[in-house]
């Protein structure tokens, strides 16, 4: 706790401009009420009609955030969860690390919300205890009121301004998880009235007052720059008030979202474009240049025992080439940002996962400092890593600088969210399993070639742990195979690259628990027996530089086998195919798919998911995010990104299909109880989904399919 | 330019814009009823879908000079007091992840249950089929709209 935060535990004087969050920017927003709270840290206030203020450090995608951390805060608090309201935190000095991904969300706040909470809970008992003339330890606490000795009872606005006096607990005492009564029970979202209601909430939805709207012409082909345009013909439509140039392109602003888009429509026919460098760029090409680069090195992720004599002297050798595809991400929500620039500062409004890095460089391109640049983040209509990008806040500030004074609003339609997408990299992957005499495995080497996402977030820039990162579900292989190749052939690619949900783990699963699949067939084993043998009675095993629990992971996928009835018999056409992964060395799952083929059409019935990511906040999310990974998983099976001329085959759903409702399948999801920290969901239940579909097909159909996505000619 | 007139959501409203705009734009920034989504624009997802006349209808696809003279119920006035039942339904089976496509499907949602007070999953499959949501609520989506049906829903 900073000294500053600790001087100001009570927010109450008007001059001092002290509403929470406001005074975090040093100013205070006219006409907004300054009232006296309970205020002991940036995380929960207690207003004066006993209602409870929860700041939420993590943006809201869906996942769940804005209902799982207030929990936590609210669990250790004691409070009445009737009467929770919640702000969304903006970056700043308070919150340096608002930054939503990885699946770390409840992993990296948990125990600073505990206590957080704790601590002011053990305020306000002091305070209630002081008054009463009683030792706190006779004094407990729920829904928002401390209860003392003799039915005595003070709730926790009457007991506020005493508790703002106490000193801030240093090492407050959490609760036992036994003891929790909030975390761990099916919670709704907090946030679903207002969603059905159709309130504005996105950044879509944002209005500010003289908004102008506008849409950016950007060379459809990466690098490009317009060479030559006539803006007259933009300006004709009506509504459209200026066409502006930025770095990206060529910004059409206008009184409304469809002038901007008609502007442009007519701009576009004008424009002759200086394609740039990267007008050539094609899938095709791209995939003979990988399948090169994994003839030539690689760099290591990692080598364990010596896997090339191993292969060499193996009694029989395994091999094949997987190869997954550019993916986009469509959330449903395309990118957008509404931009202000002022002469004493600049404001964003936009869904961001990227709140700390977006503020810095939007300073930058407004020519503001830092803090002066305030950044307001709304709810997202859909993340999966793409708005983690800051390409589209920095750009939005750019044509606000361009377009004179005035809040704008910068639009991306559809073709916009996919042409300019931050892209999930295509690979190829190069198998080989050397098996001894008796048909066991005694060297696994998996190669992997493609674009490295990381290298593209570091703005070009090649990160000593690159080849680890983009083998992630690759170097980590749980089984215990005595040689081991695993490494990671870069191939640059001219478009940016960024984190699609569960990354490169996905395509690493994918091929090695479909290869792996490949391997127990050869040898006349059962995939799960397979399996089972790999993992071995281990428990704790060192994996690089950290450590996974191999018996939680067996325990993951005992349980789902067995949930889905594995072994049982099947009408033909149909197959059952699984797969198990420890996410990231920390969330262990396992999925098993029922599919059936039928002439050439595969549909998944159903997934069985089991997963132990430690203790669990909110069972009700859990399922969401496991239900949620699959529908993501299985769309993936069928849509790709391709390239021609520099540019993506792909403009909107009709080209880039995604799942829908007839096609999703059942899913039963079961969980392990731990007490475990938590270990995050929200990308776990996608990379095991895959290899489990596909491993049913071939259960299903005896065809192996090892390129997405799948086309008809592959189930005929 | 002539003003065109249409009722949204109960009230008389007068706009004045080209006539090819598309309703979804008309409704989002002239009338500023933001609560219909823009997914895709060519009709594909169903995140804009309101009501025109009582029937369910992509608003990316209705251009102004269609709309003028209609009826338009949007997801702001559904209820005009309180929750609709399949609103509630959709805060009980917990549907919404971000939430985005939601309003468009509680639209669909509506006109189904009106037409079909017990839908199958074969006919709430053929409605939602229509529409995207890339977070994956579409187990939930079924069971909300079977339980707005339980509920007696019209």
């Amino acid at each position: 706790m900073t000294s500053r935060r600790e001087f100001l535990k009570i927010a109450g004087s008007a001059g001092a401009g002290l509403v929470l969050g406001l005074r975090l920017q040093g100013k205070t927003r006219p006409g907004t009420p300054v009232e006296p709270m309970f205020h002991p840290n940036a995380y929960l206030a207690i207003r004066p009609d006993g209602s409870a203020l929860l700041t939420v450090p993590k943006s809201e995608m869906g996942q769940g955030v804005r209902t799982a951390l207030p929990m936590v805060i609210a669990e250790e608090l004691d409070l009445d969860w009737s009467r929770v309201e919640l702000r969304q935190a903006m970056p700043g000095p308070e919150f340096q690390d608002l930054g939503t991904g990885g699946s770390t969300s409840v992993s990296t706040t948990w125990m600073i919300l505990r206590k957080a909470g704790a601590a002011a809970r053990e305020m306000l008992v002091a305070a209630a205890a002081q008054s009463w003339g009683v030792p706190p330890d006779q004094c407990h606490t729920g829904k928002g009121t401390v209860f003392g000795p003799g039915g005595r009872k003070a709730g926790y606005a009457e007991l506020a301004e005493a508790a703002a006096r106490q000193p801030v607990p240093k090492a407050p005492r959490l609760k036992e998880p036994a003891d929790f009564r909030l975390l761990g029970r099916p919670t709704r979202r907090l946030d679903s009235p207002k969603i059905v209601a159709g309130k504005p909430l996105f950044g879509l939805d944002v209005r500010r007052p003289g908004q102008r709207f506008v849409a950016v012409l950007r060379c459809p082909v990466v690098g490009g720059t317009p060479k030559a345009w006539d803006a007259s013909k933009a300006l004709a439509v009506r509504g459209v008030r200026a066409v502006v140039q930025v770095p990206t392109g060529l910004a059409v602003v206008a009184e409304g979202t469809w002038p901007a888009l008609q502007g442009r429509e007519a701009l576009a026919a004008t424009v002759t474009w200086d394609e740039g460098p990267n007008a050539a760029f094609n899938s095709r090409d791209l995939e003979n240049q990988m399948r090169s680069a994994l003839q030539g090195p690689a760099d290591p992720a990692r080598k364990a025992g010596a896997a090339a004599p191993a292969l060499a002297a193996s009694a029989r050798v395994l091999e094949a080439e997987y190869a997954f595809p550019f993916q986009a991400h469509t959330p449903m929500e395309p990118m957008n940002a509404t931009a202000e620039v002022r002469s004493d500062g600049a404001t964003l409004w936009m869904g961001t996962q990227n709140p700390n890095a977006a503020q810095v460089r939007a300073a930058a391109a407004a020519g503001v400092e830092p803090g002066r640049m305030a950044v307001n983040v709304t709810l997202l209509g859909g993340g999966f890593g793409r708005r983690s990008g800051t390409d589209f806040s920095t750009e939005a500030v750019q044509v606000a600088k361009a377009a004179g004074p005035g809040p704008i609003q910068v639009v991306w339609d559809r073709s916009d969210d996919i042409r300019h997408d931050q892209f999930h990299p295509a690979t190829l992957h190069h198998l080989k399993a050397g098996l001894d005499g008796r048909g066991r495995i005694a060297a696994w080497s998996h190669h992997i070639a493609g674009g490295a996402v990381l290298r593209s977030w570091l703005e070009g820039q090649k990160s000593p742990g690159q080849a680890e990162t983009e083998a992630n579900g690759a170097w980590d292989i749980p089984y215990d195979i005595p040689a081991l190749d695993i490494a990671f052939a870069e191939v640059q690619v001219p478009v940016p690259l960024g984190w699609w949900r569960a990354i490169e783990i996905v395509p690493n699963v994918f091929a090695r628990e479909c290869f792996l699949d490949e391997v127990a067939h050869a040898t006349g084993k059962d995939p799960l027996a397979l399996r089972l043998e790999l993992l071995g009675g281990r428990g704790r095993v060192k994996l690089g530089g950290e450590e996974v629990d191999i018996a939680r992971l067996r325990r993951v996928l005992e349980l789902a086998a067995e949930k889905a009835g594995w072994g049982r018999k099947l009408p033909p056409g149909h197959g059952l195919g699984l797969a198990c992964h420890a996410y990231d060395r920390r969330t262990y799952m396992a999925e098993v798919a029922e599919v059936s083929v039928a002439k050439g059409q595969l549909r998944v019935h159903k997934v069985v998911a089991a997963v132990d990511c430690g203790i669990v906040l909110n069972p009700e999310g859990l399922a969401g995010q496991v239900e949620g990974g699959v529908a993501w998983g299985v769309s993936a099976l069928f849509s790709q990104i391709t390239f021609e001329k520099g540019r993506t085959v792909q403009e909107n759903f009709d080209t880039f299909p995604v799942l829908r409702s007839p096609e999703m399948p059942q899913v039963e999801v079961h969980t392990i109880a731990s007490l475990e920290a938590p270990s995050g969901m929200g990308e776990p239940p996608v990379p095991v989904c895959l290899p489990a579909v596909l491993n049913a097909v071939y259960a299903a159909t005896g065809k192996r399919l090892r390129r997405l996505p799948i086309l008809p000619a592959d189930l005929a | 330019m002539p003003a065109f007139q249409l009722t949204v959501n109960g009230r008389q409203r007068s706009v004045d814009a080209d006539p090819g705009t598309p309703l979804l734009w008309i409704l989002r920034d002239n009338l500023g009823l933001t609560g219909t989504k823009f997914g895709c624009g060519v009709g594909l997802c169903g995140s804009c879908t309101v009501h025109q006349n009582g029937k369910a209808v992509r608003a990316c696809q209705v251009p102004l000079q269609e709309a003028a003279g209609t009826a338009v119920v949007t997801i702001e006035g559904l209820a005009p007091r309180g929750l609709h039942p399949v609103q509630r339904a959709w805060i009980e089976e917990d549907v919404a992840q971000c939430g985005y496509c939601q309003p468009g499907m509680i639209m669909s949602a509506t006109a189904l249950l009106a037409d079909h007070p017990h839908p199958t999953d074969a006919q709430i499959d053929t409605v939602i089929g229509g529409h995207i949501c890339r977070c994956g609520s579409y187990p939930r989506i079924r069971k909300a709209i079977h339980r707005a049906a339980k509920g007696g829903v019209r």
